[in-house]
């Protein structure tokens, strides 16, 4: 039959060792004097070290410019994303101004082919005046033409 | 994001523990500021914007990641000089220990009873420093740190079934050292 009070091993464990940390502990309470000043001191010169990250990090935020707005929203942990987005964001308008251009002459193009056509069109229905009859050139035209096609 | 305070506070916390932490482990006090320091200044400079929660097992890591880089390091200087300087240390705490006790000792009961305590502690810190690095480490994080059994694990990169086996060994080694001393902790 278990006894009422038996402890099992873990806790007869945990006891002991907690009966160690303790004398440990109060160790620690008798640190020279020596020790606890250098120990403070290193935790003044950690704290100090963050500092400077914490300004440095501000600094590189105003400095980029245009791009800021990019390196304040991927500056938290997410390099990864951001190191990929900004050759994409820089090379957004070259582009568009490639694009644009090409757009432009295509455009320009169609223009020009359209007023020669309009102008072809407008020449070749529009009415012969009268003069083009009297005209030396005229007749010589229509001889050479005649004289090739009966060729 | 944990705030200066915050940060400073938690330091200030664990700065002690820490540091006879490393003594038990490298045996030379210079040795243990040197690591407690560097673990204070890559806390504060890498993860000095993480929250004020995970502060505890960051330092840990680190601590831990530390002593072994001491470790390493060592390995690659002269044996007989790190052996050399393990004696003056230990021969510098035993002279001061006890200077300390007979300036200290006004009223002989109560000197009694410290010079008794101090030995007692003494004692534990040996047997402590001669547990193998692995139960020592699992012992002091899991019992000294109060950490828990995933917690202690994910420190030490090793499995939970690990810790408990390090844990147990390490407490029955000492009860057994103690106990042969003649010392109820």
């Amino acid at each position: 039959m278990k006894q009422p009070y038996q402890q099992s091993p873990q806790a007869h464990q945990a006891l002991y060792a907690a009966r160690v940390t303790r004398r440990l502990s109060t160790g620690m309470d008798d640190l020279p004097y020596d020790i606890t000043e250098r120990l403070r001191a290193a935790r003044m010169q950690a704290l100090a070290k963050r500092k400077v990250v914490a300004v440095q990090t501000a600094a590189v935020a105003s400095a980029s410019g245009g791009a800021g707005t990019l390196v304040l929203g991927g500056g938290n942990g997410r390099r990864g994303g951001f190191g990929w987005w900004q050759p994409m964001a820089s090379a957004l308008p070259l582009i568009a101004l490639v694009v644009g251009l090409v757009a432009i002459n295509i455009i320009q193009d169609d223009d020009r082919t359209s007023e020669l056509a309009e102008v072809d069109a407008a020449l070749l229905t529009d009415d012969l005046p009268p003069d083009a009859y009297a005209d030396p050139g005229f007749v010589q035209f229509l001889k050479t033409s005649h004289s090739s096609e009966s060729r | 994001m944990a705030t200066e305070q915050e940060l400073s506070d938690f330091l200030k916390s664990v700065e002690k523990r820490a540091f006879k932490r490393s003594v038990y482990h490298v045996r030379n006090e210079e040795a243990a500021l040197d690591i407690v320091q560097d673990s204070m200044m890559k806390l504060a400079e890498h993860y000095g914007d993480k929250p004020a929660a995970e502060l505890p097992m960051l330092f840990q890591r680190i601590l831990s990641n530390c002593t072994l880089d001491w470790f390493r390091r060592q390995k690659t200087r002269n044996a007989l000089f790190s052996n050399m300087s393990d004696f003056e240390v230990a021969g510098e705490d035993g002279d001061f220990d006890i200077l300390e006790t007979l300036h200290s000792g006004e009223s002989s009961e109560s000197a009694e009873d410290s010079t008794r305590r101090a030995q007692i502690l003494r004692d534990i810190e040996i047997e402590i420093q001669a547990l193998p690095a692995r139960q020592r480490e699992a012992f002091l994080m899991r019992y000294w740190e109060e950490m828990d059994v995933a917690e202690t694990a994910a420190a030490m990169g090793c499995s939970e079934g690990s810790v408990k086996t390090h844990c147990s060994r390490a407490v029955q080694a000492l009860s057994r050292a103690l106990t042969a001393k003649g010392i109820q902790p």
